[in-house]
C-alpha cells in the first residue's frame, strides 16, 4: 500500500468496500487491470478463489429478514422488502440479473439455497454492498455474451412451473423489458404479430432463436433466408411484415 | 556343269523393252496378239538370269530402276497428255480407262520382273513392284489431276441432286481410284475428295433449307428432309465409299434440321404444337425420327408435348369445374356424376397420349417423362374442392359396388381398374386416396354392396404391386375380417342352439372387425331399444367364451335392421339402419314425438338426428309425418307415425345417405401424416446424429414421397415439436444444425 499513489490507494479502498476483497487481492487485481474498475471487477468475479468468503453469517441474517413466515423461502412480500432495501423497483430488469446470479428456478420466489448461494457468488454480505453492486449488475446487460445468457435464462425463470412453454402475455412482457436494454426496432411489430396471429404459448426454441433473429437479421429483412432453419413462427412473422409492406424497404430509422 | 552365257545389260534390256513395247500397244488398243506363254517365260527368265548372274553382272538394281522408269516414260508420254486434253465427264472416263490400263500394265510387268520381288526388294528394304507402279501413277497422274477430277465429280453429284440422271458406274469407278490410290489408307479419299464433297453438300443443303423453311409447312419440310436423307444414303450405296455415310448424313441433318430446328418446331400453323392439336400422328412420327438424329433435337419436342398434355388435362379440369358449379347447391358436397365423367376422361386422355409415346415417339424416355410430368401437374389440382385422390376413390367405388353407375363387362372392369391404378402413380397424396378408398371399401363390405369379390381382390393386388404391401395391408385385413366374421357367426349360431337360455329374442348377426384395419369411427352411445339390449348382452357372453382379452366396441351406425311396420293397409318389412330402427321403435310407445324428445331419447348428435329423421319423413318413403311438412328438418318439428303409409312392395329399403366423410378423412390423414413425419425425422436423425436443416428436410421429403408430398412448413413444425419433446436440439454455434438426443 505504501508504494501506491493516493489515487490508487483510494481505488483500493473503494474496491475492498464494494467487493469485500482483502487488500492484497484488491491491489493484485487492480494492478492487473491497469487500475481500471471495470476490468478489475471482471477479473475479480471470474476468479472465485480471489473472493474472500463473504461472511455467511451476515448472509443468513439477511435471508431471515426476507424469508416468509410459513415457508423456508423468500416469497413476494420478502422480495418487495428486499427491493425497498436495495432501492430498486421490483419491475426493474436488474432483478432479472440478480435472479440469474442466484440461478433462481422461477420468478417471484427464492429458495434459501438460491439466495444464499447467489449472494455468496456475488460476494455480497451486506445491504450496503448490495446497493453498491447494483450499477455493476446493470452493466452486465451490455455485455453481449452475458445478455444472451440472461435472456435465455429468463425463459425458464418466467414460465410456470411444470409447463414447457411460456405464456404469451408473460413472454411479451419479458421481451419488452429485455429489449428496452437492447433496442430492437421490430419489437413492437413482433408483439403485435403475436397478439394478432398466434395467441398461443411460446416454445423455448422460438424464444432463443428470436434473440439470434434480432441480432443478425436487419430490420429491412434483406438478409433473411426463407429457406433457413428459423422457427416457423419467425417465418410467419416475416410473412406478416411483408404483407403489411414493412419488409425489404430501406426506409428504416433505427438505432443500432 | 552348264556354263550359262552372261547376258549383257543392254542386250538384256533391249529384249525386255520389246516386251514392254508390245504390252503398251496392247493397252493402247492396237490389234496385237497377246503374250504367249513362251514369250512370258522368256521375259521372266531374262530377268531371272540378269539377276542371278555373278557380280559385276548382277543387274538387280538397274533392272529395278528401269522398271520404275518404264512407268514414268509411259505415263509422261501417253497418259498425261490424253488426260490433259479432256474435261469434265470425258476426262473422268479417260481417267478410269487409264487407271485400268495402268493396273494391267503393273500386273504384267510385275510378273515379268517377279524375281526382283522375291529377294532383291527385301534385301534392300525397297517397296515391292506393285507398289512402285502404284506410286508412279499416284505421283504423276493422280496428284496432277485430282482437283479437276474432284470438282467434276462433285458437280455431277449436284446435278443428280437436282434430278438429272448421271452415270453412277462411272462415279463409282472414279471414287474407287481415290480409295485404291491409298493402298490401304483412306487418307487420299478423305482429304482429296470427301472433305470437299462434304463442304459442297453442306452449302447445297443450306441453300435449299433457307428456301424451304420460308415456303414450306413443317410437315412438308420434314418430308423433304426425310427424302433428302434417304437419297443421300442411296448415293453412298451407289458410288460413295461406305465410310462417308455417317459424315454425309450428319452434314445433311445439320443443315436441314439442326440449324432450323427451332423455326421448324415453332411454325405457327404447322409446327409441333399445331401437329399435336390436329393429331397428325404420322407427321409427329416423322418428326420424332428426324429430330432424334440431331443432338438435343428431342428436348424441345418433348417439352411441347408436355405442355400440350398439361393444357389438355387442365382443360378437362376446368370443364369439370364448370359443370360442377352449375350443380344444385344442395348436392354440392357430394362427388357426383360430373366428377366421375372427369375421371373417365382423364383415363382416356392418358390412353391417348400413352399411345403417342409408344407409337409416335417409340417409347423414348424423354417422352415418358414428359407425360408423367404433365399428368402430375394437373392430376394434383382437384376439381371443385374435391381432391383427385377422392375422385379416384369414388370412381373405384362406383365400379366395384352393386348398382354402381358404371355398367361394364368383367373384362372392361379389370381394364379400367388397371388404368385407375396407373393414374394413382401421378397423384402426390397417395395416402389420402388410401384413406378414402378404405372408407368406401368399409361401406361396401359392411352393407354388402360389393358387386364382385374377385374384382375387389384384383384391385388390391394391383395396388399392392404399384404402391407396396404396406399400402394395402389394412385393406386386405378388412376383406379377411369379413370371412372370419362369417365363421364367427356360424359359431354364434351353434352357441345359441346349445344354450336355449341365451336367447336374444331377435335374429341377430354380428360382424366382429379388427380395429386396426378399419377406418376409425366415432362410436355413439346410442340408447338402444330394449329389444336390442338383450342381443348385445347375449353376444357379449358368447364372445367371452371365445376370448377373454378383447374389448368389443359397438358401431351401430353400420348396422342394419329389418323392422315390420304394421300400417293400416298392410304390414311392410322395412330395411333400415340401426339408428333408423331405434328412432322408429320410439313410436311404439308414443304416437307423437318432438325433435328434441327424439334426440334426447336416442342420445345422438344433431347432425345424425337430422339426417335420420329426414330419411324417414322427407324422402321417398314417408314412414313418419312431419309438422310442419317442409322439406327441411328443424329443431321445432314434431313427428308422428304415418299409419296410412303404403307401397305396392312388401319389403322396402329406406336409404340413409352417409354423412360428410370428407372432412374426417382429411383430418385423419393429416394426423397420420404428422406421425409419419415425426417417425421419418427421428429415423433420419438417429442414423445421422448431426444434420443440417436443409438436408434433413430434403431427406424427409424423399422418404415420405411414396405416400405423400409433405409440406415443408409441416416438417418444420414437427422438428420444433421434437425439439420441445427433447428428441433433438439445435447446435449451440450453428442454428441451422440439429443434433439427435439419445
Amino acid at each position: 500500500m505504501n508504494k501506491l499513489g493516493r489515487g490508487q490507494r483510494d481505488k483500493v479502498q473503494q474496491f475492498m468496500l464494494i467487493t469485500g476483497a482483502s487488500e492484497k487481492v484488491a491491489i493484485q487485481v487492480l494492478k492487473a487491470s491497469d487500475w481500471q474498475f471495470e476490468g478489475a471487477f471482471d477479473i475479480f468475479y471470474s476468479h472465485p478463489h480471489l473472493k474472500s468468503v463473504a461472511d455467511t453469517r451476515h448472509i443468513e441474517e439477511l435471508y431471515n429478514r426476507y424469508k416468509d413466515p410459513y415457508a423456508d423461502m423468500i416469497l413476494a412480500d420478502g422480495i418487495t422488502l428486499l427491493c425497498n432495501d436495495i432501492q430498486v423497483d421490483p419491475q426493474d430488469i436488474v432483478m432479472l440479473v440478480i435472479s440469474w446470479h442466484m440461478k433462481a428456478a422461477t420468478m417471484c420466489e427464492f429458495s434459501k439455497q438460491e439466495f444464499v448461494g447467489g449472494l455468496q457468488s456475488m460476494g455480497i454480505d451486506s445491504l450496503e454492498k448490495f446497493r453498491e453492486r447494483i450499477p455493476f449488475l446493470r452493466a452486465e446487460l451490455r455485455d453481449e455474451l452475458k445478455f444472451r445468457e440472461i435472456y435465455n435464462f429468463a425463459f425458464g425463470w418466467a414460465k410456470e412451473k411444470g409447463q414447457k412453454s411460456l405464456a404469451l402475455d408473460t413472454a411479451i412482457g419479458m421481451w419488452q423489458l429485455l429489449f428496452a436494454e437492447k433496442q430492437w426496432p421490430l419489437e413492437d411489430h413482433w408483439c403485435q404479430f403475436l397478439q394478432a396471429r398466434h395467441n398461443k404459448a411460446i416454445s423455448r426454441d422460438t424464444w432463443s432463436q428470436l434473440l439470434e433473429f434480432s441480432r443478425t437479421i436487419d430490420p429491412g429483412l434483406i438478409n433473411y433466408d426463407p429457406e433457413g432453419a428459423w422457427p416457423y413462427l419467425i417465418d410467419e412473422f416475416v410473412e406478416y411484415l411483408n404483407e403489411n409492406g414493412k419488409g425489404k424497404t430501406s426506409e428504416w430509422n433505427y438505432t443500432k | 556343269m552348264n556354263q550359262r552365257e552372261i547376258i549383257d545389260f543392254h542386250e538384256g534390256w533391249k529384249f525386255m523393252q520389246n516386251g514392254i513395247t508390245k504390252l503398251k500397244s496392247i493397252l493402247e488398243g492396237a490389234a496385237e496378239t497377246h503374250f504367249t506363254s513362251e514369250e512370258h517365260i522368256m521375259l521372266y527368265t531374262t530377268i531371272y538370269n540378269m539377276c542371278t548372274q555373278k557380280p559385276p553382272h548382277d543387274y538387280s538394281q538397274q533392272l529395278y530402276d528401269k522398271y520404275k522408269e518404264s512407268f514414268h516414260e509411259y505415263i509422261t508420254s501417253s497418259v498425261l497428255p490424253s488426260l490433259k486434253e479432256r474435261h469434265d465427264e470425258f476426262m473422268l472416263r479417260e481417267l478410269v480407262r487409264r487407271w485400268q490400263n495402268h493396273q494391267v500394265m503393273a500386273r504384267w510387268l510385275s510378273r515379268f520382273f517377279f524375281y526382283l520381288d522375291r529377294y532383291f526388294i527385301s534385301r534392300r528394304s525397297l517397296p515391292p513392284l506393285m507398289e512402285v507402279g502404284l506410286t508412279c501413277f499416284r505421283e504423276l497422274v493422280y496428284q496432277e489431276v485430282k482437283v479437276k477430277v474432284r470438282d467434276a465429280v462433285i458437280s455431277l453429284i449436284d446435278r443428280e441432286r437436282e434430278g438429272e440422271q448421271i452415270d453412277r458406274a462411272l462415279l463409282k469407278n472414279v471414287l474407287d481410284i481415290f480409295v485404291e490410290i491409298g493402298n490401304g489408307l483412306m487418307d487420299f479419299y478423305e482429304k482429296d475428295f470427301e472433305d470437299a464433297m462434304l463442304k459442297d453438300t453442306g452449302a447445297y443443303y443450306s441453300r435449299k433449307a433457307s428456301n424451304w423453311i420460308v415456303d414450306d409447312s413443317c410437315p412438308d419440310y420434314m418430308l423433304k428432309a426425310e427424302n433428302c436423307l434417304r437419297r443421300e444414303k442411296e448415293r453412298v450405296s451407289h458410288y460413295l465409299h461406305s465410310s462417308s455415310e455417317t459424315k454425309l448424313l450428319e452434314k445433311v441433318q445439320h443443315e436441314l434440321l439442326f440449324v432450323y430446328a427451332t423455326q421448324l418446331l415453332e411454325k405457327e400453323q404447322s409446327g409441333c404444337h399445331a401437329l399435336l392439336m390436329d393429331e397428325k400422328v404420322e407427321d409427329l412420327s416423322r418428326m420424332y425420327r428426324l429430330f432424334s438424329k440431331i443432338s438435343g433435337g428431342l428436348e424441345p419436342v418433348s417439352n411441347t408435348f408436355k405442355q400440350h398434355v398439361t393444357a389438355e388435362g387442365s382443360a378437362l379440369v376446368k370443364q369439370a369445374e364448370d359443370a360442377v358449379s352449375q350443380k344444385k347447391t344442395d348436392k354440392k358436397d357430394v362427388v357426383g356424376v360430373q366428377e366421375q365423367v372427369f375421371v373417365r376422361k382423364v383415363i382416356d386422355l392418358h390412353d391417348k397420349f400413352m399411345a403417342y409415346v409408344n407409337n409416335c415417339f417409340l417409347n423414348h424416355t424423354l417422352f415418358h417423362k414428359a407425360l408423367k410430368d404433365a399428368f402430375e401437374v394437373f392430376c394434383n389440382k382437384g376439381v371443385a374442392g374435391s381432391s383427385n385422390a377422392e375422385l379416384l376413390a369414388t370412381f373405384c367405388d362406383n365400379i366395384l359396388k352393386k348398382g354402381g353407375s358404371e355398367k361394364l363387362s368383367d373384362e372392361a372392369i379389370e381394364e379400367t381398374l388397371e388404368k385407375v391404378v396407373k393414374l394413382l402413380a401421378y397423384i402426390g397424396d397417395k395416402d389420402l386416396f388410401a384413406e378414402f378408398y378404405r372408407k368406401k371399401l368399409a361401406r361396401r363390405l359392411l352393407f354388402n354392396k360389393s358387386a364382385n369379390d374377385d374384382h375387389e381382390r384384383s384391385i388390391l393386388t394391383k395396388l399392392k404391386q404399384q404402391c407396396g404391401g404396406q399400402f394395402t395391408s389394412k385393406m386386405e385385413g378388412m376383406v379377411t375380417d369379413l370371412t372370419l366374421a362369417r365363421e364367427n357367426q356360424t359359431h354364434f349360431e351353434e352357441y345359441l342352439n346349445n344354450n336355449p337360455t341365451a336367447n336374444p329374442g331377435i335374429d341377430l348377426t354380428v360382424t366382429v372387425l379388427t380395429t386396426g384395419f378399419w377406418p376409425s369411427y366415432k362410436s355413439f352411445d346410442l340408447n338402444l331399444p330394449v329389444e336390442m339390449v338383450k342381443c348385445i348382452e347375449v353376444f357379449k357372453e358368447f364372445y367371452e367364451t371365445k376370448t377373454k382379452h378383447r374389448k368389443l366396441t359397438w358401431i351401430y351406425s353400420f348396422g342394419t335392421c329389418n323392422v315390420n311396420g304394421k300400417f293400416e293397409s298392410k304390414t311392410i318389412e322395412l330395411v333400415v339402419t340401426t339408428h333408423q330402427a331405434a328412432a322408429l321403435l320410439l313410436f311404439n310407445t308414443s304416437n307423437r314425438l318432438s325433435y328434441q324428445e327424439i334426440m334426447a331419447q336416442l342420445n345422438l348428435s344433431d347432425e345424425d338426428v337430422v339426417r335420420l329423421l329426414h330419411s324417414l319423413s322427407c324422402a321417398k318413403y314417408k314412414i313418419l309425418n312431419k309438422e310442419p311438412s317442409t322439406k327441411v328438418i328443424s329443431p321445432n318439428d314434431v313427428f308422428e307415425f304415418n299409419g296410412k303409409f303404403t307401397d305396392k312392395m312388401r319389403h322396402i329399403k329406406i336409404h340413409l345417405p352417409p354423412g360428410d366423410e370428407k372432412k374426417k378423412v382429411i383430418e385423419d390423414v393429416d394426423k397420420d401424416r404428422r406421425y409419419a413425419i415425426d417417425a421419418s425425422i427421428i429415423r433420419i436423425m438417429k442414423s445421422r446424429k448431426v444434420l443440417g436443416y436443409q438436408q434433413l428436410v430434403s431427406e424427409c421429403v424423399e422418404q415420405l414421397s411414396r405416400m405423400f408430398k409433405p409440406d415443408v412448413k409441416a416438417i418444420k413444425k414437427r422438428i420444433e415439436d421434437l425439439i420441445t419433446r427433447d428428441y433433438l436440439e439445435r447446435d449451440k454455434d450453428n442454428a441451422n444444425l440439429f443434433k439427435y438426443l439419445a
